[in-house]
């Protein structure tokens, strides 16, 4: 049986917000100016992205509503509505709320009606993970659709009282993310029919390599530590915020391991046949293109393996680092504006750099 | 693209290669001496500790390149002349590493003593082994393995050993020193994959002895924490 990708939607709260808007909205931390934004913007090259906060940090949508939002434009462009729907699968990095599940809390904001539900819990790998859940549900035939929201709200972690609160110095590491992630939701209809031209799910596969490397992206260990006491193990969240153990960080000394990884992936596909490089049409990653330049690149393009440079295609510059939600917002874009025709090969790629989780899927396109 | 693109099997070659490599490095990462270096508890003791391990390496791998050169014969005279020459480069960088070793505190007589641990004897006689075989193509795979490792000893690991270890880079010369003429390194075994991996037979021994070579390696590199 196979599996359809018949709708998509997305949805990204407020206004784009330039880079020289973003400090004035988050906020001066101890009143200065940051020193590293300008390197961090620069070697990212994003340069618009949205905000579920405003500028005195009220929060305008939670992030089972921005969730809802996206579903709903899905919906909007399908031919199934909630009624119909069999199955919500999704995925966010964290909550509005520790418990219950996220897909619980945007289950009931969408009012779908006795849905089997899975939850995905990760960083930027966690919408694949929700989608291979639902891909497999299907093929199964275990159910006939299925719904998959990813959504991140990692803005209301950047507000500038919340580094005060955690001390005087703000590291590189803690400040690093706080120029990347920003908030936006995507979602995804499966179904197994297809519907007009949609998306076939050929495959879905990934590779976590927890086990070989260190911790790289976390929130929850507090500053300068070796990770043996984690926030929970305070006698109060107060002492742990403090220990700047409330935090994202990124560890970036690990961050080129990423590219590594997300090349090994891609090469074991080649082996196993699942890829073939100049078969491709186009490929949809969530990363920044700077760090898919440089010695690794020019080895895989030696090696024949390359892809050229104009099948690439990515919003992140325009939308935004949004987590997990970036490959369902960069799909739903690609859907709506892009030159693809039947037949055609989408490779899609999440490097996650959690603790290293690479996701992969093929698509094709189809006519029904 | 301005370099030359390899031939389909060297591709072919390269890409198992690069694969092998992504794999030793997981190796590595599990190793329980580099764990403590990433998490930076390493001492300057844990340091000495892994040079002396590290000497005894060094010292033969000069030797077995040697001896690989002058099992190439007349047929592949080009290839012997690139060995030779990167042998000749390298076969007296452990004099280097001694005297990081007595930078970091070390006594010179305590180094020049220290037996190979046990990786070391395996990888040793492995790579002499293959080095003894006539026109030992599969070697190219050995030459990936630790032309790598010199990268990361270079770009990671002796930045980081200087971190933890409160260091100025004063004793992380040898380390450091492979990083230097990365590119050319790199020219020269693209060339040398072109040249010697020219049948799905070369490939599939090539790879193999890449895989053996990454495998002891880390032999060698938990040994180093053994106590005998």
């Amino acid at each position: 049986m196979s599996v359809y990708i018949n709708s998509t939607g997305h949805f990204l709260p407020g206004p784009p917000v330039s880079n020289d808007e973003m400090e004035p909205l988050l906020g001066l931390v101890h009143g200065k100016p940051s020193r590293l934004k300008r390197r961090i913007l620069q070697s990212n090259g994003i340069h618009t992205r949205h905000y579920a906060i405003d500028a005195s940090h009220n929060t305008l949508f939670s992030n089972a509503e921005m969730a809802a939002r996206a579903a709903e434009h899905c919906l909007t462009d399908s031919f199934i509505g909630k009624r119909q729907v069999k199955m919500l699968s999704a995925a966010t990095s964290q909550g509005d709320v520790v418990l219950p599940g996220f897909g619980s809390m945007l289950q009931a904001e969408l009012g779908l009606n006795d849905i089997e539900l899975y939850n995905s819990h990760g960083i930027c790998s966690a919408s694949m993970m929700a989608l291979k859940a639902a891909f497999t549900n299907l093929k199964a035939g275990e159910q006939p659709n299925a719904l998959v929201v990813a959504s991140e709200l990692t803005s209301r972690l950047f507000k500038a009282s919340r580094y005060e609160a955690a001390g005087t110095e703000l590291d590189f590491n803690a400040e690093f993310l706080r120029w990347m992630l920003s908030d936006g939701a995507g979602a995804l209809l499966l179904e197994s029919q297809p519907r007009g031209r949609c998306f076939r799910i050929d495959w879905i596969r990934s590779f976590s390599h927890a086990d070989a490397y260190p911790v790289c992206m976390s929130v929850g260990y507090p500053t300068d530590s070796n990770h043996s006491q984690s926030w929970q193990d305070y006698a109060t969240y107060t002492q742990a915020e403090a220990a700047g153990a409330l935090l994202i960080r990124q560890d970036v000394r690990l961050l080129e391991n990423i590219v590594k990884l997300g090349v090994d992936g891609y090469l074991r596909l080649i082996a196993e046949g699942r890829v073939q490089p100049d078969k491709v049409d186009h490929v949809l990653c969530h990363y920044s293109s700077h760090y898919f330049r440089g010695k690794i690149f020019d080895m895989l393009q030696r090696a024949g393996a390359g892809i050229a440079e104009h099948k690439w295609y990515s919003n992140l510059y325009s939308r935004g680092n949004t987590g997990c939600a970036s490959i369902f917002i960069m799909l739903d874009e690609f859907r709506r504006t892009q030159n693809y025709k039947t037949g055609d090969t989408i490779i899609c790629m999440v490097p996650e750099s959690g603790r290293f989780n690479n996701a992969y899927m093929q698509l094709t396109v189809v006519e029904a | 693209m301005t370099e030359r693109l390899l031939s389909p099997q060297g591709q072919q070659c390269l890409q198992a290669l690069m694969r092998v490599w992504f794999e030793f490095e997981r190796q590595l990462g599990r190793v329980p001496l580099l764990q403590r270096l990433e998490r930076g508890q390493f001492s300057k003791a844990d340091y000495c500790q892994l040079l002396q391990h590290w000497r005894q390496q060094v010292i033969e791998g000069s030797r077995w390149i040697s001896r690989c050169a002058s099992s190439f014969d007349r047929d592949y005279s080009d290839v012997r002349s690139t060995i030779i020459g990167h042998a000749r480069e390298e076969h007296r960088d452990y004099e280097m590493l001694e005297r990081d070793y007595v930078a970091v505190g070390g006594s010179l007589t305590d180094i020049q003593q220290a037996p190979r641990n046990i990786g070391t004897e395996a990888l040793h006689g492995f790579l002499m082994y293959r080095a003894g075989q006539p026109n030992p193509v599969d070697l190219i795979g050995a030459m990936w393995i630790i032309e790598g490792l010199g990268q990361k000893m270079a770009n990671s690991w002796a930045a980081q050993i200087d971190k933890v270890t409160c260091g100025d880079g004063s004793y992380t010369r040898f380390m450091r020193y492979h990083g230097t003429n990365d590119d050319g390194h790199m020219q020269k075994l693209y060339q040398l994959i072109d040249r010697l991996c020219q049948s799905p037979a070369q490939l599939t021994a090539i790879v193999r002895t890449a895989r053996v070579t990454a495998r002891l390696y880390c032999l060698q590199l938990e040994e180093v924490e053994h106590e005998y």
